[in-house]
């Protein structure tokens, strides 16, 4: 057992630190981010996964996420409340490799876990490996990724595949081979630059391990203390602080969450419906009364102007009868 | 006597407050000492863990979409004439309204994820082998029930989403030999889907579903306690003897961590993307490509390909597969009684987990890409 601690490899101590650490702090994180979300300052829109990704990672994306963006033109997030979650993500995860961190050297490594700022020191080295690794990473993966494709294209569109079907290959076939091909590629790429990561990161690990004096006490004396480092000092104090904590952050979440849908989308935005006015009667039936008379009056004057308009032709007919038909018949002549 | 007496000179001024006498009053009535002993102090082998927090969660999302659910029911009208409505009306006029639907609607997608999870992690430990072959089985129906909850809820908005991805369904289930044509008669209430389809769902996802989950869910935490938790599948004695911790604290502090981070996360993806009706559903797709909830497209996807063109390929697909899968899950404890539990001594079984979490991943994946050639 203890050749098998002193010759863990750096992937496994950089993974036995890393792994823990990032879902220890990401529960806390979440809850910063879900107000900020809450207030409106973040906007995600398709990257939510990817987000989420770079806040669980945050103790070695800390840095790197804003190279990324400004290096590859992309985003994880849009508004101010992405650097804010991120700033807060600091002590978290400091205090959560700190924790993860003692507890790893001594039930793992056995040894003494350095007295003072070991999540500090950890957490630094992960910010600084990420910092310089991760752009790469991202470089590299989206390379291989777009020649993936375009390599899984031209197989999917091979003569001999061709001939297997009498119409091509079937689009759900082609799409699930094509995916095969290029995400086989491009995880495995995914896979070892990560393990290269972690591994140099444990290599540091390592070496702040060595110059740490063995554990004195037996296997169940270094539970017994791993596991009270986790115990707080005063229970009382520290359950009676969280549901304070907790009361306070639901009347804050509450406080700003919007009342109605926060971002209705374009696509299915609310059909807009005009209300029918209230109905009353009497009103109705005098404004119905006054439009009649209104209408009646309208019609008298119409039917006096009609007979006037008649009058007055029938006068005019009389008036110039004779006349008018020879001018006729003269315009009707060769 | 002589305890009685020295008890209470030791402690002459003490008095019980009105909860200590309220507590003593209901403990020696209804046995609480006995119970709260029973429920907290049951021993882990190996100690608490972060593996172990899926069943709590699990409760725990079960409640809040019990909350969430009922809630929307003081607004919701399962009518077909109504039920387009009042979910707009939810969604647009009551006040909170679109939080509470949204966080029941992913609520539903988070309760999928955690059951698979915990599925996982009860087959990777070696979980189901005996003697928890009941607490498995009992596990399985539940799953059962928990995508029954999904699929009958999917239909309640009526809108086209709804209407068309319950038609899928319904046609899927009718392939199935004997009974398939009873079941779907029986779902739909006619021929096509309309206010009879409706009401069943509606009372399917209101009133049996809940009911058969409660009770079925009690009976798996008896079992649980029968059986006793199984504990991690790698480790000396020495190393498990030396962790072994009783459920409270740590085990119960996990576990409220893990549902307040659930919690967390269902609001968070409320936040993001909060629920939005399609059209008003009607008996013409129009340019909506059907398709059902995101936890089903993979299998969708599969039913796309060649392989499961055609009559025979149909049956083979939509019923032959996943009935064929469902024996195997629920024989597996039964045929699989090797006694060792660590997963990197049983290759075919880590295989097979790794090969189906593929399938689904790369089919779900696919789907999604299959979106923009119908488009």
């Amino acid at each position: 057992m203890a050749e098998e601690r002193e010759s863990m490899s750096p992937t496994r101590i950089g993974f036995g630190i890393l792994w823990p650490a990032c879902w220890t702090g990401i529960p806390i994180k979440a809850v910063f981010a879900v107000m900020i979300m809450a207030m409106g300052l973040v906007h995600f829109e398709g990257r939510f996964g990817l987000a989420f990704l770079m806040l669980l990672a945050s103790p070695a994306t800390i840095f790197a996420a804003p190279i990324i963006m400004a290096m590859y033109d992309t985003h994880f997030g849009e508004g101010i409340g992405l650097a804010l979650i991120f700033g807060l993500s600091i002590p978290i995860d400091i205090w959560a490799l700190g924790i993860v961190g003692r507890t790893f050297f001594l039930d793992r490594l056995r040894k003494e876990p350095p007295h003072d700022g070991l999540g500090f020191a950890i957490w630094w080295r992960t910010a600084v490996i990420g910092m310089f690794f991760l752009p790469l990473l991202w470089w590299i993966v989206s390379h291989v990724t777009e020649i993936g494709i375009s390599a899984s294209h031209s197989i999917a569109e091979m003569e001999s595949l061709r001939h297997l079907f009498h119409t091509g290959l079937p689009v759900a076939e082609r799409i699930g081979l094509e995916l095969t091909i290029w995400g086989t590629i491009s995880l495995a790429v995914l896979m070892v630059l990560a393990a290269v990561g972690v591994s140099t990161l444990g290599q540091l690990i390592r070496r702040m391990a060595e110059h740490t004096s063995p554990a004195a006490e037996n296997y169940q004396g270094l539970i017994t203390r791993w596991d009270l480092m986790r115990v707080p000092a005063d229970q009382g104090l520290m359950l009676a602080s969280l549901v304070g904590i907790g009361v306070v952050l639901s009347l804050v979440f509450w406080a700003v969450l919007p009342v109605t849908t926060p971002h209705p989308h374009e696509c299915c935005a609310k059909p807009e419906l005009a209300l029918e006015p209230v109905f009353k009667p009497a009103e109705s039936l005098s404004k119905t009364m006054g439009r009649i008379t209104q209408l009646v009056a309208q019609a008298e004057t119409i039917e006096q102007q009609k007979a006037q308009a008649k009058d007055q032709t029938d006068k005019g007919k009389e008036q110039t009868g004779g006349g008018a038909v020879s001018n006729a018949h003269a315009g009707t002549k060769p | 006597m002589d305890s009685k007496h020295v008890s209470s000179a030791t402690i002459p001024d003490h008095q019980s407050s009105t909860a200590e006498k309220v507590i003593a009053f209901l403990d020696e009535r209804l046995g609480l000492k006995e119970i709260q002993a029973k429920m907290l102090n049951e021993p882990i082998p190996g100690g608490s863990r972060w593996a172990y927090v899926f069943g709590s969660v699990l409760l725990f999302i079960f409640i809040m979409q019990a909350v969430t659910g009922t809630l929307l029911m003081f607004y919701y009208v399962p009518t077909t004439d109504h039920a387009y409505d009042s979910t707009q009306y939810i969604i647009h006029n009551v006040d909170y309204g679109w939080f509470l639907l949204s966080y029941h609607f992913w609520g539903s997608s988070a309760m999928v994820v955690c059951l698979v999870a915990h599925m996982s992690q009860v087959f990777l430990w070696g979980a189901y082998k005996k003697p928890r072959e009941l607490l498995w089985l009992v596990g399985l129906a539940l799953f059962g029930i928990v995508i029954t909850f999904g699929f009958t809820g999917y239909l309640l908005p009526w809108d086209q989403r709804a209407f068309w991805a319950t038609l899928v369904g319904v046609e899927i289930l009718d392939k199935t030999p004997i009974i398939g044509d009873f079941i779907a008669r029986f779902l739909k209430g006619g021929a096509s889907p309309g206010q009879m389809t409706l009401s069943r769902f509606f009372v399917l996802h209101v009133m049996i579903l809940p009911s058969a989950l409660m009770a079925l869910a009690g009976l798996h935490l008896f079992l649980f306690r029968v059986a006793a938790p199984a504990g991690p599948f790698k480790g000396t004695k020495e190393e498990i003897k030396a962790k072994t911790d009783y459920f409270f604290p740590r085990q119960i502090w996990k576990d409220i961590v893990g549902m307040a981070f659930v919690f967390i996360g269902i609001c968070a993806l409320a936040l993001w993307e909060p629920v939005v009706l399609l059209d008003k559903a009607t008996p013409d797709p129009g340019e909506y490509h059907p398709e059902p909830e995101w936890y089903f497209l993979f299998y969708f996807q599969l039913l796309r390909l060649k392989l499961f063109a055609g009559q025979f390929g149909q049956f083979f697909g939509a019923v032959a597969l996943p009935v064929a899968f469902m024996i195997l899950l629920i024989a597996l404890p039964f045929f699989d009684k090797d006694p060792e539990r660590n997963i990197f001594k049983r290759p075919i079984a880590l295989i097979a987990w790794i090969a189906t979490m593929v399938v689904i991943v790369l089919f779900t994946i696919a789907a999604i890409i299959n979106r923009e050639f119908l488009d």
